[in-house]
């Protein structure tokens, strides 16, 4: 028995329900596109080539991202939850880590900034960097299942992290030395270079608003599961292992292909008449790739809900509805993406370098030079500063220290940080240099610092920078990035996402360190 | 103990979560002195809308506002307003009569 509406009761429901959903997209992405449409006409003087396709594709990922954020809270959510809550009490541990390492690869295809990766790929100069190329152009589905994979063994081992408590910074070690001595020998071998800047990157991509919260709610069953007592850290350290392994996987995968010989390093420009495929191709293969993304996910998750957890489904109709919205939501963002985010951060990384180099020069060599750098810093500190994830990770560093890292300060930090990290991304593009140079002095100065941190400060800071990284970001520093690199010398536009993670999680750990010294006295 | 000359109406009013303020600056506004909010979760309406109810946040801010009897009436309508209450999903409100209170104070007029 329902109730009856009119229509202008149904508009005094919906009105402020829609309203307040798109506020949201507006106030996180909104100031990030006029600051760079700013920089773009104004200071870097450069222009947008069609501002009547610009303007939708902006309105286009606002609403895609609106009705993509609502679907997972109504569609996803239930699931996970429930899902989280009951399989690690009912489940053998063989089923569970397999559930796992499937819902981890599931959840990396349809986080929204994964095709963000396939999209760029063509702006890479194939003479530069053929590796890179051949790569991304050819073998896209085997970066996409690497990184995929790469999550997948993530979850499994956060996972039984959660089971055996095991510490992160055990884990962290082998791992990440690993994966640097990997990029040593790719940078030692020039075909290979181009690779670790790519690598880097996909560990940044991964960890977004769908992986994140059902690897959340995994982790918190089965820490409750466990008996162990809510600490609040629960949930921690799996956004970490999620952003290593696929670097990891990426790299190997690379080698293989390399001295396999599978690469095709004489390779020509294919020929991009994809550039002038009709807007109803655009819209087909948007909701094709959407539906891709998307379905596989959800299917597997009411399977396991319903057959093998043998739970009922409540309020099937909602999370029908939140699956629509998914649907809907992601073809809507990757349209917008590709007629306005993507093309607006290629723009602004492609004049940049007219500020300070020839033939414009607007700004002399070395103000020229300034002015890009600090566009970056705020560019990163703005856009983190604007991610609703960081915020629930402050409150919850505040509550987990008692008060002692307060939220306003790892915000700061973390966006500070990011800051830092985009602006040395856009510097290793301009003086060209090598990202392993930039990479494994970073990192290696972490091993220390984790060291010196308490397991608790670990689990925040090298999470932190999974966290940074939205659905807002990744695009826009990608696309401004290769911009950058096509416009400039350099070998190649990727590496600033895996600068703008390191940063941060540098900052928050020597944060961490000090805060944590001071409290001891 | 001083016999009480002043009679008082509780108001009871539930809305979605983050309506809570826009009610009580209603309620502010046409005379209210004070109100007590809590949380809480509904269920029954929400599930009759269908589809509509995904629009209906199931978390719940519940305001109790104790009233003289002379501006009760004035207050709920401004509540009611201010909260859509005559759409179906918006909320409730109820007006009840309170036999004793104490710790209320009415503001003396100035004259």
């Amino acid at each position: 028995m329902g109730i009856r509406t009119r229509v202008a009761e149904i508009y005094n429901i919906l009105a402020p329900y829609i309203g307040r959903l798109f506020m949201e997209q507006v106030k996180a992405c909104l100031p990030i596109v006029l600051y760079l449409l700013v920089f773009l006409l104004l200071v870097f003087r450069g222009h947008m080539s069609n501002p009547w396709l610009f303007i939708p594709g902006i309105i286009f990922v606002l609403v895609g991202l609106m009705f993509f954020m609502e679907g997972l809270r109504l569609g996803l959510m239930p699931f996970a939850e429930t899902i989280g809550n009951t399989l690690p009490k009912k489940a053998t541990l063989f089923v569970l880590l397999g559930f796992t390492f499937l819902v981890g690869i599931g959840a990396t295809l349809a986080e929204p900034a994964i095709g963000v990766l396939k999209s760029v790929g063509s702006s890479v100069d194939h003479t530069r960097a053929p590796l890179l190329y051949d790569y991304l152009q050819n073998h896209t589905t085997t970066l996409v299942i690497m990184v995929a994979i790469g999550v997948g063994v993530a979850t499994i081992l956060g996972v039984m992290r959660f089971l055996h408590q095991w510490s992160l910074k055990v884990l962290i070690f082998p791992i990440l030395s690993g994966v640097l001595i990997l990029t040593a020998i790719a940078h030692w071998i020039p075909d290979l270079r181009s690779l670790i800047g790519l690598a880097w990157d996909c560990g940044g991509v991964t960890t977004g608003p769908v992986t994140v919260p059902l690897v959340l709610a995994l982790g918190i069953g089965v820490s409750r599961a466990r008996g162990a007592s809510d600490t609040g850290m629960s949930g921690f350290g799996v956004v970490t292992l999620a952003s290593l392994f696929p670097i990891l996987f990426v790299l190997l995968s690379g080698f293989y292909l390399y001295f396999s010989g599978s690469i095709n390093l004489e390779v020509t420009k294919a020929a991009t008449g994809a550039m002038s495929t009709g807007i109803g191709t655009m819209v087909a293969d948007a909701m094709y790739y959407a539906v891709r993304a998307i379905i596989p996910l959800m299917l597997f998750l009411y399977l396991v809900q319903r057959f093998i957890l043998k739970e009922i489904i409540p309020n099937g109709q909602e999370i029908l509805a939140g699956v629509v919205f998914c649907l809907v939501g992601m073809a809507i963002f990757n349209l917008g993406l590709s007629f306005g985010l993507v093309p607006l951060g290629q723009k602004v990384g492609a004049a940049a370098p007219n500020a300070f180099a020839p033939p414009a020069m607007f700004y002399g060599a070395l103000w020229g030079k300034v002015v890009v750098l600090l566009f970056a810093f705020f560019l990163g500190y703005g856009a983190t500063m604007a991610e609703p994830a960081l915020n629930a990770l402050g409150l919850t560093v505040e509550n987990v220290t008692q008060g002692a890292f307060k939220k306003k300060l790892l915000i700061h930090s973390v966006a500070f940080g990011v800051g830092c990290g985009i602006a040395l991304g856009v510097a290793k593009m301009m003086f060209d240099i090598p990202l392993a140079m930039l990479l494994i002095p970073l990192y290696v100065l972490l091993i220390p610092i984790t060291w010196l941190a308490s397991e608790k400060f670990v689990n925040i800071g090298w999470d932190s920078a999974g966290v940074t990284t939205g659905p807002i970001t990744v695009p826009l520093v990608l696309a401004m990035g290769l911009g950058v690199g096509t416009a400039t010398s350099a070998l190649d536009g990727f590496g600033i996402i895996s600068l703008a993670s390191v940063c941060p999680i540098i900052v928050v750990l020597t944060l961490g360190i000090l805060v944590e010294g001071k409290a001891k006295k | 103990m001083a016999k009480q000359t002043q009679k008082y109406n509780l108001i009871t009013c539930i809305v979605q979560r983050g309506k809570g303020d826009e009610v009580w600056d209603a309620a502010k506004k046409a005379g209210a002195g004070g109100v007590t909010i809590h949380f809480a979760r509904g269920k029954g309406v929400r599930e009759k809308l269908g589809l509509l109810g995904i629009a209906i946040s199931p978390e719940k801010e519940v305001l109790q506002l104790v009233v003289p009897d002379k501006d009760a009436d004035k207050i709920f309508d401004a509540i009611v307003k201010a909260g859509k209450l005559e759409t179906p999903g918006m909320g409730f409100a109820f007006l009840e009569d309170v036999k004793r209170a104490v710790g209320f104070y009415h503001e003396k007029k100035k004259k």
